[in-house]
């Protein structure tokens, strides 16, 4: 029975019709289109959807829109006094943009009035009080760091935007090493704090994620799962669902291409709907179109479906176990990819080593749980193309796979990439969202969207691979490193995905942070059938890393060698071709333990804290781009004619950029099509491009969102586009420079030579007061020639790693490099862990927006703390996910992150555009140790699987009373 | 994950609100706060086609101060309106006065969005086993105020839930009201939970006290209840019967704690075994216990 309501939005009346059952979420977004409220969770969890109603906030996912009737309800876009047609930011609003309080922008408009909530009944809220405010608000990208900064400090912004206040102690934005200390403040743009270009978009409420785009005629698509983990499907009966009134279309198997899909090449596995088999709860078995997503859910509810069931494999003993069941056939024992790598000789090497030790260490199954669910809309223009807005981070193979899987052209394939709310390596790969809401579109010729529910994304996965990591360390008496072996079984659930490539970067990464003379890996990636896992940030290094660092530990220990110090005995140098043939220019590794051995007081509380009370050490680094890209730019002209055979070199350059000048000359249009996920890029590049053009940033506009505006870039993973899209963009924009040169040395009546671009201007070396606009160069150009464009691409270069099986995974122009201590309290009568604090230094090259580098810290130390203590998808025994919601599957909220201290050390990469490398994945690496480290410090007792759950650790210490008298091992402060 | 098409009464009185449970039975339920009720309906755990909203039932809300007449509440009592929310609890200054020890569950609740919707009576009468109120309410001694045609019944509150969401009520009946008793010198209560995050998770098990000293400094009356870790919150009678008499020291506290891990029966679920949260209910009910103590002898002073 519909119900017409007035509902009081934002000081307006609104008289609508709305169902007793709608809440006031989906009226807002999709009666008032006020899509600022995002849902992100639609259970109450997460907080994105909060709005005030009485000045109150609540999740408007948890209220029906009735109950509200005639109360003041204030959303994102309520808030700031309107001038002149124009909200203006309030304070709050300007400390966000400010301070670092956004990334992805998704958690945003709720954290914000969450936060306004607060102010409003308390103006001077301490740390504790805000933190209990906002426990309601998840937020994957900033690590709550940069949040609590801007409700600290939104006084400041009263009466103006100024800029943020310097960061007490930490990396003076700016601070340009070695290639500017010739010429001090030579550059503008590079090298600044400067806020997100897309802030004010982001804390407004008016970024437009895929899921707030309507186009018109949309329909609404949704996919039915499989409920069983492992079957073949006897028989689909799609009646009832065809015959429900509002239905448009439903598919199944054998309505899509029978090509298979993927992520590597050589491992397309996966269809687009079963064609016959199941292989995890959760495998897309069928799909519907209908007039609104509450008729398609109901839809996909009324297929009906008959399996045989088939006996599942879980794990990966299971899997690999002699007769075990096949996931797929193809792959023998279940085992998908297998690595087998030995440089030197480790056994020798062990035998003639003073100590070793072999430990066993298990890691968990994590998910990404970007605040943004996975969403999709699909159409086909008439002549023929898709046109497809998905929330990826990967543009382009979403393109590739698309046109692969349709049997058309890539250049037949538009992406556009609306804001995306976040991925992690979660949006890295084609959707079954996207194929699906093309095959729909296709058959009803009208655009269909797509989104997924907080448990589809679980379904989905692509999520961290557990991994299960027998690990031999052998050091001489002085502790220096001369052989190390490792094997690892991967469980990468049903299909292969990004999995090949995440074996290789189980082994590959881990001897570019120490020395190790001899080295060997043997990996295998096990499919079971779960959900099948996928690159997730520091892309199968996390796990690694914290067994090796846990490890080198211990035997720092057992040689009464402090862990710093052994850290140091084995650093890696700049410069080196480690034993694995990565080729490492520069590092800073052991400025980075200096450092933290002293900012973190380390000498003054190693082995000298109470117990429960401890701290540690981790280190890691990562590549700053992949070298070698997921296929190499063979095209695939026709479907019958194959791809071109595959090989080691890029047929194309890896991140392509072009810089159009508006024909006053007065702004500047960055087209790249590097992805904007949150992390900052389109900042970063357009800072780049400033600089290299020599204009203020403010006068660069960034079209990184359309691929048929922006050349290819391969995507935001592999932690590749500073390095590698800022390449190509201030090649593109010094080849706009060169350009201009002839006429500016015109107009100054000098050499071309002679001419540089700085501040909007262009001059004569040497003396800048022999000057011109910067524009009317432009103008001159554009009078004589027409457009003035410049472009500008990147290749990896030549050379990097060696002619071994497998030596492309890891390579990369740079690498990175990192270290985390951490302090912890365990609460001993529990095992609960606080994490209290962490400091952080990074070797990232030098940074082009130092906030940005201190974000993508602070959000890497949160996320993976809250990996190594709470976060775990866990199956029953039938595969089924016990915990596909965000209470269930728990991430760190405000009040679990630890107070951080980021900072940087000196450092520049020649191979990197202004000296800079990565620091989105690499820092993750070392927090896993550092947390593991601490606990065990302040605890006595090591847990080497993760989580490191409370129930872990009071278990290990009641089995350490009962096994032994002894309190405490060495490593424990008062031992 | 919609709210299923059900059809909404609404309604200004508990009469109507009653006689429409009345007229759907079984296929109606009450939308209060809608928390959990939402939640359920979007996610298929509850099935229902009726929901009967209470929002303009002005006199379920609200906190007052009332003169006691029943065994239980001799003395003056707080009446917490079923529909008060927990942010409207955790600020009524009645509150603060006379039943402090609310407060330390009303902060650990859910979420400030969640408390603002949430009310005391969906707390307890959705009757989840992980509840954060009913614990702290029953070792405070508080009695539910049920509602019928016939007249209101008032029972003790331990006596409210009978099993993982059920409860005592009766067709026809709402629960109203709680009825907590005011505080009084020589009695002091506390509330201690286990979760695995620090902000917004339920608890894995919890533990509230309430305790009564004589003069002497004996126990008069011990009331350790046990949330989470039994398909109702329980309170432990024999705690009281083990250690009435005795003063609170450590061997007092000792005892408690052993005899409330005995008396826990709970599960193993994603947040923890069941021999974990054993060992989690000894540890809570010392801490609740050493807090109550330690309220008695603020109360005094």
């Amino acid at each position: 029975m519909t119900l017409v309501r007035t509902l009081l939005v934002n000081g307006q009346r609104h008289t609508l019709a709305v169902e007793p059952f709608d809440t006031l979420l989906d009226v807002l977004r999709d009666k008032l289109n006020l899509t600022g409220a995002k849902k992100a969770c639609n259970v109450g969890d997460c907080g994105a959807c909060t709005v005030l109603v009485d000045g109150r906030p609540v999740n408007s996912c948890l209220v029906l829109a009735v109950e509200v009737e005639g109360r003041p309800i204030t959303t994102i876009e309520g808030l700031g006094e309107m001038r002149e047609g124009v909200r203006e930011l309030e304070p709050l609003q300007k400390a966000f943009v400010h301070e670092g309080g956004i990334q992805c922008g998704y958690c945003t408009p709720g954290m914000v009035m969450a936060a306004t909530a607060l102010l409003s009944r308390n103006p001077k809220p301490t740390t504790d009080e805000i933190k209990n405010a906002l426990a309601g608000n998840l937020c994957r990208c900033t690590g709550y760091a940069g949040i609590v900064r801007a409700v600290q400090r939104c006084e400041n912004y009263r009466d103006d935007g100024t800029c943020a206040a310097k960061r007490d102690g930490a990396h003076v934005p700016g601070r340009i090493s070695r290639e500017s200390a010739a010429e001090p403040g030579r550059y503008r743009s590079v090298g600044e704090s400067l806020p997100r270009i897309d802030a004010v978009d982001k804390v407004t409420g008016r970024a437009l994620y895929t899921a707030d785009i309507r186009l018109p005629g949309m329909i609404y698509g949704k996919i039915l799962g499989s409920t069983i983990a492992h079957g073949t499907i006897r028989r689909i009966d799609v009646s009832r669902a065809a015959a429900l009134d509002g239905v448009l279309a439903v598919i199944t198997g054998a309505d899509v291409p029978d090509t298979t899909y993927g992520v590597s090449p050589a491992r397309y596995d996966e269809h687009v709907l079963a064609k016959q088999k199941v292989r995890h709860v959760g495998d897309p078995v069928a799909a519907v179109a209908a007039i609104d997503e509450r008729t398609a859910e109901r839809a996909v509810a009324l297929i009906d479906v008959e399996y045989d069931e088939l006996p599942a494999v879980l794990d990966v003993f299971e899997a690999t176990a002699d007769g075990a069941p096949l996931v797929h056939e193809r792959y023998a024992r279940n085992i998908g990819t297998e690595v087998h790598q030995h440089f030197g000789d480790v056994d020798a090497a062990f035998a003639r080593c003073d100590h070793v030790r072999e430990e066993v260490f298990t890691g968990n199954h994590i998910y990404q749980c970007p605040l943004e669910p996975h969403a999709a809309i699909a159409r086909w223009d008439s002549d023929g193309t898709l046109v497809l807005y998905t929330s990826t981070q990967a543009p382009h193979y979403v393109q590739y796979m698309l046109a692969h899987v349709f049997h058309i052209p890539v250049g037949r394939v538009r992406v556009i990439r609306p804001a995306v709310g976040g991925g992690f390596g979660g949006k890295a790969a084609t959707t079954p969202l996207d194929l699906c809401a093309a095959v729909l579109s296709r058959k009803t010729g009208r655009p269909v969207t797509m989104r997924y529910s907080r448990e589809e994304m679980f379904h989905y996965g692509r999520g961290r691979h557990k991994q299960h990591m027998t690990f031999k360390l052998g050091v001489d008496r002085d502790g220096r490193i001369q052989a190390f072996s490792s094997e690892i079984y991967l469980d990468g659930g049903a299909y292969s995905s990004f999995g090949v490539a995440t074996a290789y970067y189980a082994g590959s990464m881990i001897p570019t942070l120490y020395h190790i003379p001899n080295y060997k890996y043997d990996g295998y990636r096990v499919m079971t059938n779960k959900p099948a896992c996928g690159a997730m940030r520091g892309h199968g290094v996390p796990q690694p890393r914290f067994a090796f660092e846990c490890l080198l530990n211990m035997i720092a220990d057992d040689l009464s060698i402090d862990p710093v110090e052994i850290r140091r005995r084995n650093a890696m140098d700049p410069n080196t071709r480690t034993v694995n043939d990565m080729d490492i220019q520069s590092c800073e590794f052991r400025a980075t333990l200096d450092a933290v051995e002293k900012k973190s007081g380390w000498r003054s509380k190693y082995g000298r804290l109470p117990p429960g009370r401890g701290i540690g050490i981790g280190c890691g680094g990562f590549v700053s781009g992949a070298g070698y890209c997921i296929y190499r730019g063979q095209v695939q002209l026709s479907h019958e004619k194959g791809p071109e055979p595959f090989q080691k070199h890029s047929i194309f350059p890896h991140a392509n950029a072009i810089v159009k000048i508006s024909e006053d000359g007065m702004a500047a249009v960055c087209m790249i099509g590097a992805a904007e996920i949150g992390q900052g890029s389109d900042t970063v590049l357009a800072q780049i491009c400033a600089e290299s053009l020599g204009i203020p940033v403010s006068r660069v506009r960034m079209r990184s969102e359309d691929s048929d505006i922006s050349p290819i870039d391969l995507g935001a993973y592999s932690s590749r586009v500073t390095l590698m899209g800022g390449h190509a963009v201030s090649r593109a924009a010094a080849a706009v420079v060169e350009m201009l040169r002839p006429y500016a040395a015109k107009l100054l009546g000098c050499e071309s030579s002679e001419v540089r671009a700085r501040d909007g201007k262009m001059f004569v070396e040497g003396d800048a007061s022999r000057s011109v606009d910067w524009a009317e160069a432009a103008r001159k150009y554009f009078n004589e020639n027409g457009p003035l464009v410049g472009s500008g691409c990147y290749k990896p270069p030549d050379g990097l790693g060696g002619d071994y099986k497998g030596a492309t995974v890891g390579t990369s122009p740079a690498y990175s490099f990192g270290s985390a201590v951490c302090e912890v309290s365990v609460d001993l009568e529990t095992g609960k862990v606080r994490v209290e604090r962490f400091t952080d230094y990074h070797d990232c090259g030098t940074p082009i927006n130092p906030q940005a580098v201190h974000g993508q810290v602070e959000g890497a130390i949160v996320m993976t703390a809250g990996e190594t203590i709470m976060e775990d998808v866990q199956f029953d025994a039938k595969g089924r996910i016990l915990n596909p919601n965000l209470h269930g599957y728990l991430m760190m909220s405000i009040k679990d992150a630890p107070e951080i201290f980021s900072d940087l050390v000196d450092s520049y990469e020649p191979r990197g555009p202004f000296g800079a490398k990565e620091i989105g994945e690499g820092a993750t690496l070392p927090v896993l140790g550092a947390v593991a480290h601490a606990i065990a410090n302040a605890t006595g007792v090591w847990i080497k699987d993760l989580p490191i759950t409370p129930e872990k650790i009071l278990a290990a210490l009641r089995e350490r009373q009962r096994t032994t008298d002894v309190p405490a091992a060495a490593a424990v402060g008062t031992a | 994950m919609y709210v299923p098409e059900i059809e909404l009464h609404e309604c200004d009185s508990i009469e109507q609100a009653a006689a429409l449970m009345t007229r759907y039975g079984g296929e109606a339920r009450l939308l209060a706060g809608g928390t959990d009720l939402l939640v359920d309906l979007k996610t298929q755990r509850l099935r229902t086609s009726h929901l009967v909203s209470l929002r303009r039932v002005a006199v379920l809300r609200g906190v007052t101060l009332e003169e006691g007449n029943g065994p239980r509440s001799a003395g003056a009592f707080v009446r917490i309106g079923a529909l008060t929310t927990i942010n409207e609890l955790d600020a009524a200054p009645l509150v603060r006065r006379h039943c402090a020890p609310l407060l330390d569950a009303t902060r650990e609740m859910a979420t400030d969005q969640v408390r603002n919707l949430a009310t005391v009576g969906g707390n307890l009468a959705s009757a989840v086993p992980c509840a954060d109120l009913p614990p702290i309410l029953i070792a405070l001694g508080a009695t539910a105020v049920i509602w019928s045609r016939a007249g209101e019944r008032v029972i003790p509150l331990e006596t409210f839930c009978v099993g993982p969401r059920q409860t005592a009520l009766q067709q026809g009946e709402l629960l109203v009201a709680v009825r907590v008793p005011a505080a009084r010198a020589g009695f002091g209560a506390a509330y201690a939970r286990f979760a695995l995050r620090e902000g917004n998770a339920i608890a894995v098990a919890s533990v509230a006290a309430g305790l009564a000293l004589a003069d002497d400094g004996a126990i008069s009356e011990l009331r350790i209840v046990l949330g989470a870790v039994a398909p109702t919150p329980a309170l432990v009678a024999k705690a009281n019967t083990a250690l009435i008499g005795r003063p609170v020291d450590d061997e007092a506290i000792e005892r408690a704690a052993s005899i409330a891990r005995q008396a826990a029966s709970p599960i193993s679920d994603i947040r923890g075994s069941a021999e974990y949260r054993r060992e989690l209910v000894d540890v809570l009910t010392r801490r609740a216990l050493a807090a109550a103590a330690q309220r008695v002898r603020e109360n005094r002073t």
